[in-house]
C-alpha cells in the first residue's frame, strides 16, 4: 500500500470529525508513521535528574530504535543508539544503572560513556590496526536538547530547535510540572503493554467525556477520597436514554465535569500539541490545593492562560502530563495493535520526606497498570482497537465530532485556545496534526499546516 | 540408644511438619476465596496494620542488583495499605468496574511454600505463585513471582501482617492489574 496526500488526507476530516478506521491497524499506516512522525518529532526521553552522575544512563525509545541516555563526564547529556558499530549487538542491556564504559558481548568492542569506540580485540592482529575507530562510535542521536530538565531527543538533523517544536503550548505543557519545583523523578518507571493501536491511548488524554463513565467505579467507590464536591449552581449532564445492561440508570451523580458552560479550556498549538480539560476554577478541576498556580513565580511561568489550565496537556505525538499527579506518561508505539505505556513520576525535591511520600502514593493508586483509574482504559482502548479492524467494521469511522465547528479559537498571550464546554478539540487537533504529519512535507509546510485557524 | 534425643527430634519435627501443614492450608483457602471472587472474606485474612506492595523491577547488570526492586516510597505497582485494599474491593463491587465485568477468570497456584522464621507470633513466609487469568473470548495473562509474607498466629490460624509480591516481569505483559496477588 504506497499512500499519496490525497489518502492521507481522507483518514482525518477536521470539518466532520471523523478518522478512518483503518489508521488504527494498518500496518503500511504503521510503517509510515514510524519514518515520517517518530523518525522526525521531538520525543521524549528522560528527565535529567534521573541520570544525575557520570556515567548514570537510562534506556530510551525512540520510535523502534532503543537509545541509551548517558550524563557524561562534564555534566552534558549524550544520546546514542544501543547498537554496536560491528554487527548490530546490543552494547547494554539493562534498563538503568551507571555504567564506566559500554561492551559489546558479541566480539568484545567497548565504547566509553561518550560513545567513543575505545577497544576492538585483536585491533592490530586481525584488522592490521587499520579500521577507523573515530568513525566507528555509537550513532548518537541527530539533535538531543533539554527544555527546563526533559531530555527530548530528534533522529532529524534539519528539525527546528527543541523550543521551537514545542511552541508556547508544548512548553506550557511541561512548565505545568516544571513551575511546582525543583523537580525530580522518582524512581521506578512504570512500564506495560496495552493491545491497542497509540493514537486511541493518545486520544483518550485530552478526554474528559469518559471518566465519569470508565471510572465511574473509582469515583463511587472512594477509592480516590471523597467524590469531588459540587458548590454552587451547575447544569447536569443530559442522561435520557443512558441504561446499562441489566436497564438500570447509568447513574452519574458523581463525575469530574457537569454541562455548564465554560468549565473546560482546550490550547491548540502548532505541529499537533494540544491540552484539553476543566480550567482552574471549573468544578471539575480535579487538584485538591490549586495554590501553587498563584506564587508570583508559577504565575509568571504559566502566564494567564496557563494558570487557569487544568486538563492535560500532550506533547505531539506521545507525551502526556498530567498535573495531578505530576507525571509524563509515553504512549510506545510497539506495532500496530501493541503500545508500551510508561510512567514518570515527579516531586519537588526540596518537600517533606512524609509529603514526599504521600505525592507518591497517590501517583501509585491513580495511574499505572493497577491504579484506580487506569485499571479500567486499557480494555476500552484494547477493545477499540479490536473491534475497528474487521472487514465491515473497519469501513466506520472514529467519531471526534463533539462540538464540531462550534469551537471559536481565541489569540491571546501567544496560545490558541477554545474555551467551552466538554469537547473533542484536542483529539481532532491531534488527528488533524498527524494527517500533516504524514505527508512527509517540509517542516516549514508541516508548521505552516498546523497553525490554528478561527473555528475548530 | 538415644532414644529420647530421637523422640525430641520427632516431636520437633512433627511440629514443623503440622506448621508447614498450617500455613499450606491457610494459602490454599486464601486462593480459593480470590478465584471465587471472595473479596471481603479474602480481605479479612489482613491485619489492620497490613501493607501490600508489588514493587517495580528493572533489568539491572548483575553487579546493581541490589537496585532492582523499587522500595517502599518510590514507585510501585501496589503500594497499599488495607484501607486502599478495602476501596479496590468496594470499587470491584459497584457494578460498574468494567474491566473486571465480565469478570475475570482467574486461578491462584501456590507453590514453594518456605517457613523463613518463626518466633511463635510472627512468622516470615516464602511462597511461589503462578496467577492466570483469562478474560472475554481469547484473553490470556499470566504472572509468575514470588510472595515475601510476614504471617501473625491468631488462634488456630494467621492474619497476613506484610505481603511483598514479586514479579518476574520487569514491562508488565499485561494491559492492567485488577487482580490481587
Amino acid at each position: 500500500m504506497s499512500l499519496t496526500t490525497s489518502d492521507i488526507d481522507d483518514f482525518v476530516s477536521l470539518e466532520r470529525g471523523e478518522v478512518d478506521r483503518r489508521i488504527y491497524s494498518d500496518p503500511a499506516i504503521f510503517e509510515l508513521e514510524m519514518e515520517r512522525i517518530f523518525g522526525r518529532a521531538w520525543l521524549f526521553l528522560c528527565h535529567e535528574s534521573q541520570i544525575p552522575e557520570a556515567g548514570d544512563f537510562f534506556a530510551a525509545v525512540m520510535g523502534r530504535d532503543n537509545v541509551l541516555v548517558v550524563r557524561q563526564k562534564d555534566g552534558s547529556i549524550k544520546a546514542m543508539l544501543n547498537t554496536c558499530a560491528h554487527r548490530g549487538n546490543a552494547v547494554c542491556r539493562a534498563d538503568e544503572g551507571n555504567a564506566k564504559n559500554f561492551l559489546c558481548t558479541y566480539h568484545g568492542w567497548s565504547y566509553g560513556i561518550d560513545g567513543r569506540l575505545l577497544g576492538i580485540p585483536g585491533y592490530k592482529n586481525f584488522y592490521a590496526g587499520e579500521l577507523d575507530k573515530s568513525r566507528l562510535g555509537l550513532a548518537p542521536v541527530a539533535q538531543l536538547a533539554t527544555y527546563k530538565g526533559f531530555v527530548f531527543a530528534t533522529h532529524d538533523s534539519t528539525a527546528p530547535p527543541l523550543e521551537d517544536y514545542l511552541g508556547t503550548t508544548g512548553r506550557l505543557g511541561l512548565d505545568l510540572i516544571a513551575a511546582r519545583g525543583d523537580m525530580v523523578v522518582v524512581p521506578g518507571i512504570q512500564k506495560f503493554v496495552i493491545d491497542c493501536n497509540w493514537k486511541i491511548a493518545v486520544d483518550n488524554l485530552f478526554d474528559w467525556y469518559h471518566p465519569q463513565v470508565t471510572h465511574a467505579s473509582a469515583f463511587r467507590s472512594g477509592a480516590l477520597g471523597p467524590a469531588p464536591v459540587r458548590t454552587g449552581e451547575y447544569e447536569r449532564i443530559d442522561m435520557s436514554g443512558v441504561t446499562m445492561d441489566s436497564g438500570a440508570d447509568l447513574d452519574l451523580s458523581v463525575g469530574v465535569i457537569t454541562a455548564s458552560k465554560f468549565d473546560q479550556v482546550v490550547v491548540i498549538g502548532e505541529y499537533g500539541h494540544a491540552i484539553g480539560g476543566p480550567t482552574t476554577s471549573s468544578s471539575g478541576n480535579v487538584e485538591p490545593d490549586t495554590s501553587w498556580r498563584f506564587t508570583p513565580e508559577a504565575k509568571a511561568a504559566l502566564g494567564p492562560v496557563g494558570v487557569e489550565v487544568a486538563g492535560h496537556p500532550s506533547i505531539f505525538p506521545t507525551a502526556w502530563v498530567t498535573v495531578v499527579p505530576n507525571q509524563v506518561s509515553l504512549r510506545i508505539p510497539r506495532d500496530p495493535t501493541h503500545t508500551e505505556i510508561w510512567w514518570f513520576t515527579f516531586v519537588d525535591r526540596r518537600l517533606p520526606p512524609e509529603t514526599r511520600r504521600f505525592l507518591v502514593a497517590i501517583a501509585n493508586r491513580v495511574f499505572g497498570p493497577a491504579g484506580i483509574l487506569e485499571q479500567d482504559d486499557g480494555e476500552n482502548w484494547s477493545q477499540a482497537t479490536a473491534q475497528s479492524r474487521g472487514l465491515a467494521s473497519r469501513r466506520m469511522k472514529h467519531l471526534v465530532n463533539m462540538g464540531v465547528g462550534r469551537g471559536r479559537i481565541v489569540k491571546e498571550h501567544g496560545l490558541a485556545r477554545i474555551d467551552g464546554l466538554t469537547s473533542e478539540h484536542g483529539q481532532r487537533w491531534t488527528y488533524h496534526a498527524w494527517a500533516q504529519w504524514m505527508k512527509g512535507t517540509s517542516w516549514g509546510e508541516l508548521r505552516a499546516a498546523t497553525i490554528p485557524g478561527e473555528i475548530l | 540408644m538415644g532414644t529420647s534425643s530421637d523422640a525430641h527430634l520427632s516431636a520437633e519435627r512433627i511440629a514443623a511438619a503440622v506448621r508447614q501443614y498450617e500455613v499450606e492450608r491457610f494459602y490454599y483457602e486464601e486462593a480459593a476465596l480470590l478465584d471465587a471472587h471472595r473479596y471481603e472474606e479474602w480481605l479479612a485474612l489482613f491485619s489492620d496494620d497490613a501493607h501490600y506492595f508489588m514493587p517495580i523491577r528493572r533489568t539491572r547488570m548483575q553487579r546493581e542488583l541490589d537496585k532492582e526492586f523499587t522500595q517502599p516510597g518510590e514507585m510501585a505497582f501496589f503500594d497499599d495499605n488495607k484501607m486502599l485494599l478495602a476501596g479496590r474491593i468496594a470499587k470491584l463491587q459497584t457494578g460498574r468496574s468494567w474491566a473486571e465485568d465480565p469478570p475475570s477468570r482467574t486461578r491462584h497456584l501456590v507453590t514453594n511454600i518456605r517457613v523463613i522464621s518463626d518466633d511463635g507470633e510472627r512468622l516470615e513466609i516464602e511462597s511461589n505463585f503462578h496467577v492466570y487469568r483469562t478474560r472475554l473470548k481469547s484473553d490470556e495473562d499470566s504472572w509468575i513471582g514470588v510472595r515475601r509474607d510476614v504471617l501473625r498466629r491468631v488462634g488456630d490460624s494467621f492474619q497476613i501482617a506484610d505481603r511483598k509480591i514479586f514479579l518476574e516481569q520487569t514491562v508488565l505483559l499485561s494491559r492492567n492489574l485488577s487482580n490481587f496477588f
